[in-house]
């Protein structure tokens, strides 16, 4: 979409989650409710379908366009699988399936497929419980299970969100098809899709906690005029600076290198960099919002619990990092500038 | 929330920008084997005229400059790429360093016409180089202190203080002093000026001062009675401070912010081997993560300048973790080594570079505006001060 369609569309999502995912949704799903009138005016504004042709009902937007609204998504903690959903169904489409409503998810891991039947275990699936169906590549092939028939171990994220341990015994697969997103890519666009998640919610933890030192008065004055927290403040905004830049940067390449393969050297590196600094902004955030902001009180736990299940989620800084580190010592100390000055693996 | 977004727009350095690259590429392939340094690892602060003279012939030393002065006019992303592959590729790029980045663009702003013909030129070449003259021994952060004077004399100014810090002035040709032409210490940004010294002036008296790492790049210049003529005057009497606030803002955020040690990250690939075990590999790879993000920011600021903003916040976030990375790399790059070089002897030699770097490295967060100032700005910026 155009720029000014797709500012409009943030616009609009922007005031949208500000007024439907507050604190108190954000609460009620930790406590196992699903937001089922949430979820219907996700769909009804169309972004689960955002990247999704218009011939196959969708939006007809681009990966960018997902991977804008998504970020946004991070920075109000939307606690319903709007980015799970929305890749599934990217993905579905390309593969040449119809994508269909109901929340889906990723089991992106190491299954087998065989005559149209899936089988294996995959550990952290996101709203594992909640989802209608599983989306997962085996090589080049996708197929997507129905809820029923995978077995859910429900194990709640850190962040209080429905993750659970799925398995697949042998089971139909209700739609398979050849993909042009192989498997190892398919993890690529979930990772750069949660560092643009990460990317909103640390900039959403450095909005609130300026905010917060700006009205806290200790010893007769706000506590964002002593020196000492402006020096955490701004080394806070370096971190978050950074992680915004980097998932900015690894979105666009992602987007115009093209879905199958653009932008991986800039995703392994936005991913490892992003859940690199996830600690040090969750750590400078919450000393300087001392007791109050590590209450379940306050909004601030909604984004920094959820920085450090995202920094796990689809490859950790040591996993990413690893792909990176691997290729640049294999290419050799003299490709290493040619590989920076390029953000791609030399050959 | 009303705090100012922190936003860096993904940018592509342009086409040319990026021909350039392989120009600048292969001729440093050609000429870099030839050029002896005193640094086993060169870079921005190593020293060769023989080096800026063969740079200065591909026109690639103040290239943004118009052309009467010696410049090519071309575009100040032409400059980043010139920088960047000097800065990677370990060219030493000492001697015309500050004169392309600092000195050159001030006078083109602020000087007479007449220092411009006079100067220019000799800069493009590779064969004029300068220093700054703004530190004093009680003037550092707090510049505006400064009480070196130039007291109006016929035809020029008599000159007496003392300025230290002052890199290269044992073998560079002028330097640039900020100091008080009116007016009393403690006037604060009334009454300072910039003046222009020819380092061979009778009363200006240079005295080396040693690093820790054993290095001799800083000097203490100090002025007696020195007799400055009054064509040396840049800008106006009084401007001192306007333009020396401008000097310091140009290209906080530039690579030499991230790159100046880049040679640990390359030579610990090398003693790494091509195999290296996956925590060695991943720690390196999220070092090489840190890199990349820099440049994506700094690319990003340039980009921003380029298109007519003033980045002021988002320049200063760059330098501030791009100087804190530098000081990190040596640090985790002597851990993984001693746990994974592939042979004794390359993790000796290694361990050996990585502490020189380490010795380096206090300066990075005190040269240009320390963390602390910095963080001062950002600060600022964020509305808390």
């Amino acid at each position: 979409m155009d720029r000014e369609t797709r500012d409009m569309l943030l616009e609009t999502a922007d005031r949208f989650f500000a007024e439907r995912c507050g604190r108190a949704v954000v609460t009620e799903v930790e406590k196992g409710v699903w937001p089922a009138d949430l979820w219907k005016e996700i769909e009804e504004m169309g972004l689960p379908l955002i990247a999704v042709p218009e011939d196959k009902s969708g939006v007809g937007g681009t990966l960018a366009d997902m991977l804008a609204v998504l970020r946004l998504a991070g920075s109000h903690a939307v606690p319903v699988p709007l980015a799970e959903t929305a890749l599934a169904n990217l993905l579905i489409a390309t593969a040449g399936g119809e994508p269909k409503a109901g929340p889906a998810t990723l089991a992106l891991g190491n299954l087998t497929l065989s005559g149209g039947r899936v089988s294996g275990k995959v550990e952290r699936v996101p709203f594992a419980s909640v989802a209608d169906r599983f989306v997962t590549v085996v090589g080049n092939t996708l197929a997507v299970v129905a809820a029923g028939n995978a077995k859910i171990d429900d194990k709640p994220s850190h962040a209080g969100e429905p993750y659970g341990t799925a398995t697949f015994d042998n089971v139909a697969a209700e739609f398979s098809g050849a993909s042009p997103v192989g498997a190892d890519r398919a993890l690529e666009l979930a990772a750069v899709m949660r560092a643009m998640q990460m990317a909103g919610a640390a900039d959403k933890i450095l909005a609130t906690t300026v905010e917060y030192c700006k009205q806290r008065v200790q010893f007769g004055r706000p506590i964002s005029t002593f020196q000492a927290i402006q020096h955490m403040l701004a080394e806070l905004a370096s971190y978050v600076a950074a992680t915004i830049a980097s998932a900015e940067a690894a979105a666009r390449d992602a987007d115009e290198g093209g879905l199958v393969d653009g932008g991986r050297f800039s995703i392994a590196a936005a991913k490892s960099q992003a859940s690199d600094f996830a600690q040090r902004i969750a750590a400078i955030s919450h000393q300087s919002m001392g007791a109050m902001g590590f209450t379940h009180e306050h909004i601030l736990h909604h984004y920094t619990r959820r920085l450090w299940v995202w920094r796990r989620d689809f490859g950790s800084e040591t996993f990413w990092g690893d792909k990176i580190g691997a290729a640049c010592a294999k290419a050799g100390p003299e490709a290493l500038w040619a590989s920076l000055s390029a953000s791609k693996y030399a050959a | 929330m009303s705090i100012p977004k922190l936003e860096f727009p993904p940018f592509h350095l342009p086409a040319e920008a990026e021909a350039l690259r392989g120009e600048v590429r292969s001729f440093l392939k050609e000429t870099l084997p030839k050029v002896k340094t005193e640094d086993r690892f060169a870079s921005w602060n190593t020293f060769s005229p023989e080096f800026s003279r063969a740079l200065g012939k591909k026109g690639w030393i103040g290239i943004t400059w118009p052309k009467q002065y010696g410049g090519s006019e071309r575009s100040f992303l032409d400059r980043y790429v010139i920088t960047e592959e000097l800065l990677g590729n370990s060219a030493p790029a000492g001697a015309h360093w500050v004169a392309d980045r600092q000195s050159g663009p001030l006078l083109l702003r602020f000087g007479s016409e007449g220092q411009r013909q006079a100067i220019l030129p000799r800069i493009t070449a590779g064969e004029c180089y300068f220093s700054i003259g703004m530190s004093e021994p009680d003037s550092g952060s707090d510049l505006a202190s400064v009480r070196t004077r130039a007291e109006p004399v016929p035809g020029g100014f008599r000159v007496n203080g003392t300025k230290v810090w002052t890199s290269g002035a044992h073998r560079n040709n002028y330097c640039i002093a900020l100091v008080r032409t009116s007016g009393q210490h403690g006037d604060r940004h009334k009454g300072l000026s910039q003046i222009l010294v020819d380092l061979k002036t009778p009363g200006v008296t240079i005295r080396p001062i040693i690093n820790l790492a054993g290095r001799h790049d800083w000097n203490e210049v100090t002025f007696t009675d020195a007799f400055i003529p009054e064509s040396c005057l840049i800008g106006n009497e009084g401007d001192g401070w306007l333009q020396v606030t401008s000097e310091l803002a140009f290209e906080r955020s530039g690579p030499e912010r991230f790159m100046q040690n880049f040679y640990i990250l390359r030579e610990l690939v090398r003693v790494l081997g091509r195999q290296p075990a996956k925590r060695a590999s991943s720690i390196l790879g999220r070092l090489i993560a840190r890199l990349w993000t820099l440049r994506q920011m700094s690319v990003a600021v340039a980009g921003m300048m380029q298109g007519g903003k003033s980045p002021a916040i988002e320049a200063a976030l760059v330098k501030d973790l791009g100087t804190i990375y530098q000081q990190d790399l040596p640090e985790i790059a002597r851990a993984i080594a001693e746990s994974d070089a592939t042979t004794d002897e390359d993790l000796a030699d290694f361990l050996d570079v990585a502490q020189y770097a380490t010795m380096m490295a206090p300066s990075y967060t005190v040269q240009g505006g320390t963390t602390q100032v910095l963080r001062g700005i950002v600060a600022r910026g964020l509305g808390l001060r």
